[in-house]
């Protein structure tokens, strides 16, 4: 199996590295000078008392610093195109979910092929903690990629698939999407995003990643996932 | 109008300071509102913190929390990042930079004044419980229709106000500048800190209106069952977030743009020599208040707006690093080579410059749209612009305060106050807003009153209140210096820091007439930034 624990999470991992380099040297040819300025031109009574007050400017240092910025950025946002495309792209045999925010909680439809509705978990809002019941945790596939398609019944609430790295609106009155791949099974957060209301903060998912043929029996079966667990276990 | 300029400003009674069209008096007015309210909203702040601190609801509840959250953000961003800074200092200090006797209109400078007190009036009012606003300040839709959401009604009506004030202001220091200058002074040997106030104000002129018709037709949806933002009966939601971002993305640059001109006054003041690129300083300030209008999609870059868009505004927004960039390496550029003395105002400048740095580098990521998909509404966002909106600005804010201090009060204010609190506000900040975007970065939400308890989220929380103490510290020193300076300050002479520029040339405080009846001779080669002789301070 893939190395990556998740998609577009390796991508946006490696942005944030090409951003971080280029903020480090930015940072260095920027705050270094700056500091060795102030230290170094400092006012001495006798010695040095007033500044070089025929330095107004220099033409192409002006210019130096107007292109090169220029530059960098646009490369940055060239670079940042060429991820975001790939963010945006659902690869082929994707899994589609239909997921509807509500407050405070989500509805999460499996569709097959047809757009049918296979199953559906609900997440009920729990202002006090944390844990989820185990049929109200949102089960995917590990290793295939999984479409969202979002919407909200209510107000504008945000999914975010803290793994994946990525966040979408669920807004009402639109569908919008994102796509997600886990490889590594285990139990993920995914969290709202978009400012909701009261329950904002406990508006959240348990995404339980597991094996494709266990994934493949709880979809098909419909059989509680956590007393089949609990059997192979013992 | 004569006789209500006739006293200066500390024996001025209470008649006098209701009835007064004197730019003076109406710039302290606004500043004290906007300090008074900066004083609750960090307050707003701090409870925010404790709450924040450790998983679980500890001080407040989620209601209360996210009334404290929306107070905090709409009087920090409209009290304090805007009125204090453009209402005080813009009316305090513009007529005095260009020679004038007054702003253009005294009597509506004074009604932009008790507008915005209106509108704070109102701010007041939600303190009532069961008044409270509760939609967050940017008051998005439809969640703001709902009832969840508290009293819309006084967030639109304070809007409404400060729209009044802001406009009237525009149009007030617009038409000041442009026809009220004294004989020799140009748009080239304009102080920078002035282009930067016009150059906030065209943006104010321009924006404001948009931002006014998004509460109204927030208002209408919420009372009157029209249905722009009703997606039931075929209106949009994301329509509001278009208008309303179209005025408060370049809201962030009438907040900082005068705050680089502070900068530049002070640095080039305590580095003894003039600004490095004077000439590129004024284009970079108008090329970040063109761009500022083309790139309000990176608000909403996961809000399900078109592909297409998201790139164009994630190309428009990288833009602004130019311009902003060239600003910051003519301030470095401008410490080349001069005699740089370390007081506190210089110390808050070189302060806000390092905080901007940092902010501005941790832009990118927010303008780059694909690493925006995995940090936004994170607190990371939240972290990023604390450093620019609210440390830059603060220090900023607080380095011209002591910068202007004499002109003002007449009196200086306590150097060593000042350096203590410089030192406290910036370690403190530090520390908060940079476990902040850590903490965004590896995923925590922004908006949470509670959260899961993820073990990094826990400590990094737990650093940012150690941080918020400290820079909250901070701030209360800054405070009592001020109280201090006006009650047993050293008297100030008319230019304590041996400044060539307009402003300084007449008495400290500043006399009634300003200038006299006659506008000040400039002489031919006239520069703000024209530091030769020796300082004597």
């Amino acid at each position: 199996m893939d190395q990556v624990l998740a998609y577009p999470a390796k991508w946006w991992n490696e942005a944030v590295i090409v951003w971080l380099v280029v903020a480090v040297v930015i940072y260095s040819v920027t705050a270094i000078p700056g500091l060795y300025f102030i230290f170094k031109y400092r006012f001495k009574p006798g010695e040095r008392e007033v500044g070089d007050h025929e330095k107004h400017g220099h033409w192409g240092l002006e210019a130096l610093w107007t292109i090169v910025p220029t530059i960098v950025v646009l490369v940055l946002a060239t670079y940042s195109f060429a991820v975001f495309k790939k963010q945006r792209t659902v690869p082929e045999g994707a899994m589609t979910l239909k997921v509807t925010g509500f407050m405070w909680g989500w509805q999460v439809e499996y569709l097959d092929d047809q757009g049918n509705t296979i199953r559906t978990v609900v997440t009920a809002y729990n202002p006090t903690s944390y844990e989820t019941p185990e049929e109200q945790k949102i089960v995917v596939p590990a290793g295939r990629p999984i479409k969202v398609l979002l919407t909200s019944m209510d107000v504008i609430h945000a999914f975010y698939v803290m793994p994946a790295k990525i966040v979408e609106d669920a807004v009402p009155g639109r569908i919008t999407y994102l796509w997600f791949q886990i490889n590594k099974p285990g139990e993920y957060w995914v969290f709202c995003r978009e400012f909701c209301g009261t329950g904002h903060s406990h508006m959240f998912a348990k995404l339980k990643v597991v094996p494709p043929e266990q994934f493949a029996l709880w979809l098909r079966g419909g059989s509680d996932l956590a007393k089949k667990e609990a059997g192979e276990n013992i | 109008m004569r006789e209500a300029v006739a006293v200066p400003w500390f024996s001025a009674g209470l008649k006098e300071w209701i009835f007064t069209t004197d730019h003076k008096k109406i710039g302290i007015l606004y500043f004290t509102t906007g300090l008074v309210f900066f004083i609750v909203a960090g307050l707003f702040g701090l409870l925010i913190r404790f709450e924040q601190n450790s998983p679980g609801f500890q001080v407040v509840s989620p209601g209360f929390y996210n009334y404290l959250l929306t107070g905090h953000g709409a009087v920090m961003l409209l009290w304090w990042a805007i009125a204090a800074h453009i209402g005080g200092f813009g009316n305090f200090l513009l007529p005095l930079m260009i020679g004038a006797r007054d702003v253009a209109f005294p009597r509506l400078n004074a009604l932009s004044y008790w507008a915005f007190f209106g509108a704070s009036v109102i701010v007041l009012l939600t303190l009532i419980p069961g008044n409270h606003i509760k939609m967050m300040w940017t008051g998005y839709p439809p969640y703001a229709a709902h009832a969840d959401a508290g009293v819309t009604a006084y967030y639109v009506f304070a809007i409404h106000l400060l729209g009044v004030s802001s406009i009237a202001t525009a149009v007030n220091f617009i038409t000041t500048y442009i026809r009220m200058r004294a004989p020799g002074i140009g748009f080239w040997n304009t102080n920078l800190y002035v282009h930067s106030l016009i150059a906030a104000n065209v943006i104010q002129l321009i924006g404001v209106p948009s931002l006014a018709g998004a509460v109204t037709m927030l208002f209408l949806d919420r009372y009157l069952g029209t249905n722009f933002f009703n997606p039931a009966l075929g209106g949009d939601p994301l329509l509001y977030q278009n208008v309303f971002w179209f005025y408060s993305h370049p809201a962030v640059y009438v907040m900082i743009i005068p705050i680089f001109g502070f900068y530049s006054e002070i640095l080039s003041t305590f580095a003894r020599k003039p600004i490095f690129g004077y000439k590129s300083m004024v284009f970079a300030i108008w090329g970040i208040t063109v761009i500022s209008f083309i790139v309000w999609i990176h608000h909403m870059f996961t809000s399900g707006v078109p592909d297409w868009a998201r790139v164009l505004m994630s190309y428009t927004t990288v833009l602004v690093a130019v311009p902003t960039g060239v600003k910051i390496f003519n301030w470095v550029a401008t410490l080349h080579g001069g005699a740089i003395i370390l007081r506190s105002p210089m110390l808050y400048t070189l302060g806000g410059i390092f905080m901007f740095l940092i902010g501005g580098l941790t832009g990118i990521p927010n303008a780059m749209v694909a690493i925006d998909l995995g940090v936004h509404d994170s607190l990371f966002v939240v972290g990023h612009f604390h450093y620019v909106l609210g440390m830059a600005l603060t220090l900023g804010i607080f380095g011209a305060v002591i910068f202007w201090f004499p002109k003002v009060i007449g009196k200086m204010y306590p150097e060593n106050l000042g350096k203590i609190s410089f030192w406290l506000v910036f370690i403190g900040a530090n520390i908060f807003y940079f476990s902040q975007m850590v903490a965004g970065f590896i995923g925590m939400p922004r908006r949470y009153p509670d959260y899961p308890p993820i073990p990094e989220w826990v400590v990094l929380n737990q650093i940012s209140t150690v941080g918020a103490l400290i820079l909250g510290l901070g701030v209360l020193v800054f405070l009592i210096g001020i109280v201090k300076g006006i009650t047993s300050g050293e008297k100030a002479p008319a230019n304590p820091w041996q400044s060539p520029s307009l402003e300084w040339r007449i008495d400290s405080p500043a006399p009634v007439d300003n200038f006299g009846e006659k506008p000040p001779k400039v002489e031919p080669d006239y520069h703000p930034y024209k530091y030769g002789a020796p300082p004597t301070f």
